[in-house]
Order: C-alpha cells, then structure tokens, then sequence
C-alpha cells in the first residue's frame, strides 16, 4: 500500500465506522431494537475490516517514483567517513 | 498503517471506541423515558400473628399484589427488579424495612402482573413492636439496563395495621 493509499484506507475506515455506528444507533432506537443496533454495527465493522485492511489495487495507485540507479550514481551521497577520519588524523598530530 | 496488522488494529480500536460512545448514548436515552407505574397491595388476611420464644414478634400475612410496570421498559432494559417491604418505625430504629417477595420481571409482556401470595421472606420484628403497628407497604424497583445506568424508584402505599393481639 502506498502513501496516499494508508491516507485514504485511514479516512474512509473512520467514516465508514462512524456512518454505520449512525445508522445503527438511528435503526435500534427507532425500532426499539438493542440487538438490531449491535447486529447491525457488527456488520459495518465487518464490511469496513474488509474495505480498509487487505492491501486493495486502489490502494496503489500512487507508487513512489525512485531515481534509476545510473541516475543515483551520478549524485552520489555525502560521505561522513572523511570527517571522521579527518578529525582522528588531526588528533594523532 | 503500512501492514496488514496495523490497519486490523486501527479499525478494531476506532470499531470499540465508538461502540463505548453508541453504549453510553443508549444508556442516555433511558433519561427520555418517564415511566409512570402503577401499584397496589392488599393484605387479604393475617395467618397467625405471635411472639417466638427468644421475645421477637413474627407475621404471617396473604398478599395480592397486582402492578403495572410495562412503562419501565425501554430499548435498553434488561430487566426490572422489583420487592415489596414493610417499613414501620420503632422506638429504636427510625425505619426497619423488611421484605415480603420479590420477582424478576424479564421482558415488557410480563410487566402488567397480579399475585396472590403469603409472605416469601418472613416478616418478624426484632422485638415486640409490631401490636396494632401502623405500617406502609413500599414497592421498590431497580431497573437494571443492557448498558449504563441503573435506575431505582419507589411507590409507597400507607394505611397498613397489624392487630392489636398476637393470634
């Protein structure tokens, strides 16, 4: 999953939840059902678990573009080596 | 969010944190509902009426007891609780309380009820108070809820009097 996809499975999990937890609320009491309510808001948990926790294709819409290799070595990565061992060359003097 | 087991974890706490809010919601709204029950108990007879050796006096009375408690019942009502008890006042104590019967009422459809009994528990005074001693006969009732809130009430019903000598 990518990074837009864990921001989008996070989202929707949390209004999903609270929809379903809106409409069973809403249900149980007009109907006078607390059994109804929890069935009802169990089901929502379950279609949301499936919804939001596999890893989805829609989910992965938005793969990270990494630099190739070639491109890479051509930018190479400030070393940290040479300060260290500049300062232990300064300290045997 | 990155993994399987985080997201499982997220949506299982999010899912129980708002099933806390839901409960507490249900256990607000039994605050909408008045119940206004009804209740009356009468003593059809007193069975014997003496003074046990060790100096206490014990009744022995027939109740009828019919009451209508339909209106306690809410979406969120496990069930009702419900006991009838003398309360009198002695030279020692200023309300002695002594139950009668109970009963559990588990649903709406047997709420509206009608009982002819003698005394379940044994009504006997701790001393010998109880000649000619007015008394109230009180429903007491709890009303124990699927979630929350537990609620207690009473109706008090006056005019009771034991006889003057033991039978």
């Amino acid at each position: 999953m990518d990074w837009q996809g864990q921001k989008h499975s996070e989202i929707l999990m949390q209004i999903l939840l609270v929809v379903f937890a809106v409409v069973a609320f809403v249900v149980g009491y007009a109907i006078g059902s607390f059994q109804m309510m929890m069935l009802i808001y169990a089901c929502g948990v379950f279609v949301t678990a499936l919804i939001t926790v596999p890893n989805w294709p829609f989910f992965n819409r938005h793969p990270l573009k990494w630099l190739d290799p070639s491109e890479a070595d051509r930018h190479p990565k400030p070393q940290v080596t040479t300060a260290a061992s500049k300062k232990k060359a300064s300290k045997q003097k | 969010m990155h993994s399987f087991g985080y997201r499982a974890n997220a949506v299982v706490t999010f899912a129980v944190t708002i099933l806390a809010v839901m409960c507490s919601l249900a256990s607000l709204s039994d605050n909408f509902n008045v119940p206004t029950p009804t209740a009356d108990v009468k003593v059809l007879n007193i069975n014997w009426f003496q003074k046990q050796p060790n100096g206490n006096d014990e009744v022995s009375l027939t109740l009828n007891i019919s009451a209508d408690l339909s209106s306690m019942f809410t979406w969120n009502t496990k069930q009702v609780f419900v006991f009838v008890a003398a309360e009198y006042e002695t030279p020692q104590n200023a309300l002695n309380q002594v139950s009668f019967w109970d009963g559990i009422i588990p649903s709406k459809e047997h709420a509206k009820f009608w009982i002819h009994t003698t005394n379940k528990y044994r009504f006997i005074d701790q001393g010998s108070n109880l000649r000619g001693k007015d008394f109230n006969l009180t429903l007491h009732w709890h009303v124990m809820p699927k979630t929350g809130k537990m609620f207690a009430d009473k109706i008090v019903m006056t005019g009771y009097r034991l006889p003057e000598e033991y039978r």
